[in-house]
C-alpha cells in the first residue's frame, strides 16, 4: 500500500514538474524582436507606397538592406541552440531599417511635392517660351540647326507633359530638363542675334522719321520698308496711306554686305528707274540706288579691314518688284509685293521717290512684350 | 527505479516531440518565391506595380512569421503555410495581370502608331493644299521641321516597341500624336479660312 502511494506521489511530482520545467524553458528562451521587425516592415511598406523607392532611392535601398540583414541574422540565430541565440543584431538592424525607411518616406513625400510643383511650373514657363519663340521667330531666318533644336525641344516638352499627367514625375523632370536646355539655348542664341541686330534701332528710327518728314515737307509719297514686321508703308504728306505685306531676301537679317548674300540692304534710297511689265520678269519693278555712297564707303572699309575678302563685290539691282505673296522670304535681296499691290505703288511713285529700308520701326522690347 | 527512468525519458521525449512538431514549410516558401520571381519576369513591377508591391509585402510578413515561429520552442507553421498558399495564388494572379496589362499597352501603342502615321500622312497631303500667302509659307516651313521631328519620334517609338519597352513607347508615340494632331488642326483651320474668304482684301 505504501509502495502504491509512493508511486502516485512520484507520478504527481513528475506531472507538476514537467509544465514547470516547460514554462521555465520558455521563460528563459531568448525572444526575437518581433515588434521591432513588424514596425520596420510597416514603415518600409508605407515608404514604398509613397514611392520612396523612386523619389528617395538611396535611403529606401538602405532601409531595405537593413531589413534584409535583420531577417538574415534572425534566421541565422534561429539555427543556433535555443538558449544560445542572441537577437541583439536583429533588433539593431530592424531599428536602423525603420529609421531609414521613415527618413526615406518623409524625404519622398517632400521631394514628390517639390518635384510636382517644380515640373508643373517649368512646363508652364516652357510653354510660354514656346509661344514667344513662335511669335518672334516663325519668319526669322534661323539656322536649320536651331529650328531643329526648337522642334526637338517642343517634342520633349510634350513628352514631359504626358509623363507629368501620368504621375511619372521623375521622367517628366528628365524630359523637361532636356527640353529646357534645347529651348532656352536656342532662344538665347536667336535673341542674342536679334538683340545685336536691334542695336541699330536708333539709326533706323532716325531714317524713318526723316523719310516721313520728307513726305510731309514735299507733300509727296515716300516709302518705308520695315524688315522685321515685313511691311511696306507708303506715306503721303507725312501720313500712312498704304500698308502692304513685303517679302525679303532669304537672309534678311542685317545689312547687305556683299553680292550674293541674299540680304535686303538697309538705308535711305531713292527710286532710280521704273520698269513696266515687259521690262522685268517680276511683273513690275522699281529700281533703287543701291549701293549709295554710304554703302560704298562701308563696303570699302570692310575690304580694307579684311572683314571682307578683296575679291568681294558689292552687289546691286535692288528693286521693289512684283510676284510676291508667296509667304516666305525668297528674293535675292529685293523687296517683293503682290502684283496688285505693285500696281498701286507703281502708279503713285516716281523716279526720285524716297525708299527707306529699316530693320524695324518698333523697338525690340516692344516686340518681345507685344 | 526502472519506472522512474522510464518516466524521465517519457518527459524528455514529450518535450522533444512538442518542440519539433512544426517543420519549416520550405517547399511552399520556394514555390511562392518562384511565383514572385515569375511575376517579376512578367514585368509586374512595371505594369501592375501596386499589386506586385502587395505580393512582396505579403511575402515579407510570412517570412517574418516563419522566423518568429522558428524562434519558438514549440513551432507552429500551419498559419504560415496557409498564407503562403494564398500568396502563391496572388503572385500567379499578379503575373497574369501583368501579362494582360502588357498586352493592353502593346495594343494601345500599336493603335497609336497606326493613328499617328495616318495623321502624318494626312498632314503631308494637307501641306500641299495649305495657303502660302502672307506668313503661311514661313509657317509651313516651320511645320516641315516639326513633321521631321515627329517622324524621328515615331521611329524611336517603333524602336522601343520592337524592344518590348511598351510603356516608354507609349509616352513617346502619344507625344508624337499630340504634335501631329496640333499641326493637323492648324492646317485644317488655315485651309478652312481660305475657303471661307470670298476674295482677297486689298489695302
Amino acid at each position: 500500500m505504501r509502495k502504491v502511494w509512493r508511486e502516485v506521489l512520484i507520478f504527481a511530482a513528475v506531472a507538476v514538474s514537467i509544465p514547470i520545467i516547460i514554462l521555465l524553458l520558455i521563460r528563459f528562451t531568448p525572444q526575437p524582436p518581433i515588434g521591432e521587425m513588424d514596425y520596420a516592415r510597416e514603415i518600409l511598406s508605407k515608404a514604398e507606397t509613397n514611392k520612396a523607392d523612386t523619389y528617395s532611392k538611396k535611403l529606401f535601398t538602405l532601409a531595405r538592406i537593413y531589413y534584409d540583414s535583420a531577417m538574415i541574422n534572425w534566421q541565422k540565430e534561429n539555427k543556433r541552440f535555443i538558449y544560445l541565440r542572441d537577437y541583439d543584431k536583429v533588433a539593431m538592424f530592424a531599428e536602423l531599417s525603420s529609421k531609414k525607411a521613415s527618413q526615406a518616406d518623409e524625404n519622398s513625400i517632400s521631394s514628390t511635392t517639390n518635384l510636382i510643383i517644380k515640373v508643373k511650373q517649368k512646363i508652364n514657363s516652357l510653354k510660354n517660351l514656346v509661344a514667344v519663340i513662335n511669335q518672334l521667330f516663325t519668319t526669322y531666318p534661323l539656322s536649320s540647326e536651331i529650328r531643329n533644336r526648337i522642334s526637338e525641344g517642343k517634342m520633349l516638352l510634350e513628352e514631359a507633359d504626358i509623363a507629368y499627367k501620368k504621375g511619372q514625375y521623375l521622367q517628366a523632370n528628365r524630359k523637361m530638363t532636356d527640353s529646357e536646355y534645347l529651348l532656352t539655348a536656342s532662344y538665347d542664341n536667336a535673341t542674342t542675334n536679334l538683340k545685336n541686330y536691334f542695336k541699330s534701332y536708333p539709326v533706323w528710327k532716325n531714317w524713318a522719321d526723316k523719310t516721313i518728314n520728307e513726305s510731309k515737307k514735299n507733300r509727296d509719297y515716300s516709302i518705308i520698308i520695315d524688315k522685321f514686321s515685313r511691311k511696306c508703308f507708303v506715306y503721303l504728306n507725312g501720313a500712312k496711306k498704304y500698308e502692304f505685306e513685303a517679302e525679303l531676301g532669304k537672309n534678311w537679317v542685317g545689312d547687305k554686305r556683299v553680292k550674293g548674300d541674299q540680304t535686303t540692304p538697309e538705308g535711305m534710297y531713292k527710286i532710280t528707274k521704273k520698269y513696266e511689265r515687259n521690262k522685268t520678269r517680276y511683273y513690275k519693278a522699281l529700281l533703287l540706288d543701291y549701293p549709295n555712297d554710304e554703302d560704298m564707303e562701308k563696303f570699302k572699309s570692310e575690304i580694307a579691314n579684311g572683314s571682307l575678302p578683296a575679291s568681294a563685290k558689292i552687289g546691286g539691282l535692288i528693286e521693289i518688284h512684283g510676284n510676291g505673296g508667296k509667304g516666305i522670304d525668297w528674293t535675292e535681296g529685293c523687296v517683293a509685293l503682290t502684283d496688285q499691290e505693285m500696281d498701286i505703288i507703281f502708279r503713285i511713285v516716281k523716279t526720285g521717290t524716297p525708299v527707306t529700308i529699316v530693320g524695324s520701326m518698333i523697338e525690340f522690347e516692344n516686340i518681345v512684350n507685344r | 527505479m526502472k519506472n522512474k527512468v522510464l518516466m524521465g525519458l517519457a518527459a524528455i521525449a514529450m518535450v522533444a516531440v512538442l518542440s519539433s512538431c512544426g517543420k519549416k514549410p520550405q517547399v511552399e516558401i520556394d514555390a511562392t518565391n518562384a511565383a514572385i520571381t515569375a511575376a517579376q519576369t512578367a514585368e509586374a513591377a512595371v505594369y501592375v506595380p501596386a499589386e506586385f508591391a502587395a505580393v512582396q509585402d505579403s511575402m515579407k510578413v510570412i517570412m517574418a512569421d516563419i522566423a518568429a515561429q522558428d524562434s519558438k520552442l514549440f513551432k507552429k507553421f500551419g498559419p504560415a503555410k496557409a498564407k503562403l498558399s494564398s500568396t502563391l495564388t496572388l503572385a500567379n494572379k499578379v503575373a497574369a495581370d501583368a501579362a494582360t496589362k502588357k498586352t493592353e499597352v502593346k495594343k494601345e501603342v500599336e493603335t497609336l502608331l497606326t493613328e499617328v502615321k495616318a495623321v502624318v500622312e494626312e498632314n503631308t497631303t494637307l501641306m500641299k493644299k495649305a495657303p502660302r500667302g502672307k506668313e503661311g509659307a514661313a509657317v509651313l516651313e516651320q511645320m516641315k521641321t516639326e513633321m521631321a521631328t515627329i517622324q524621328t519620334s515615331i521611329t524611336e517609338a517603333q524602336g522601343l516597341y520592337d524592344k518590348g519597352a511598351f510603356m516608354d513607347a507609349d509616352n513617346k508615340v502619344k507625344a508624337a500624336k499630340e504634335r501631329a494632331v496640333a499641326i493637323n488642326t492648324e492646317l485644317k483651320d488655315a485651309i478652312a479660312k481660305v475657303k471661307g474668304k470670298t476674295a482677297p482684301k486689298k489695302k
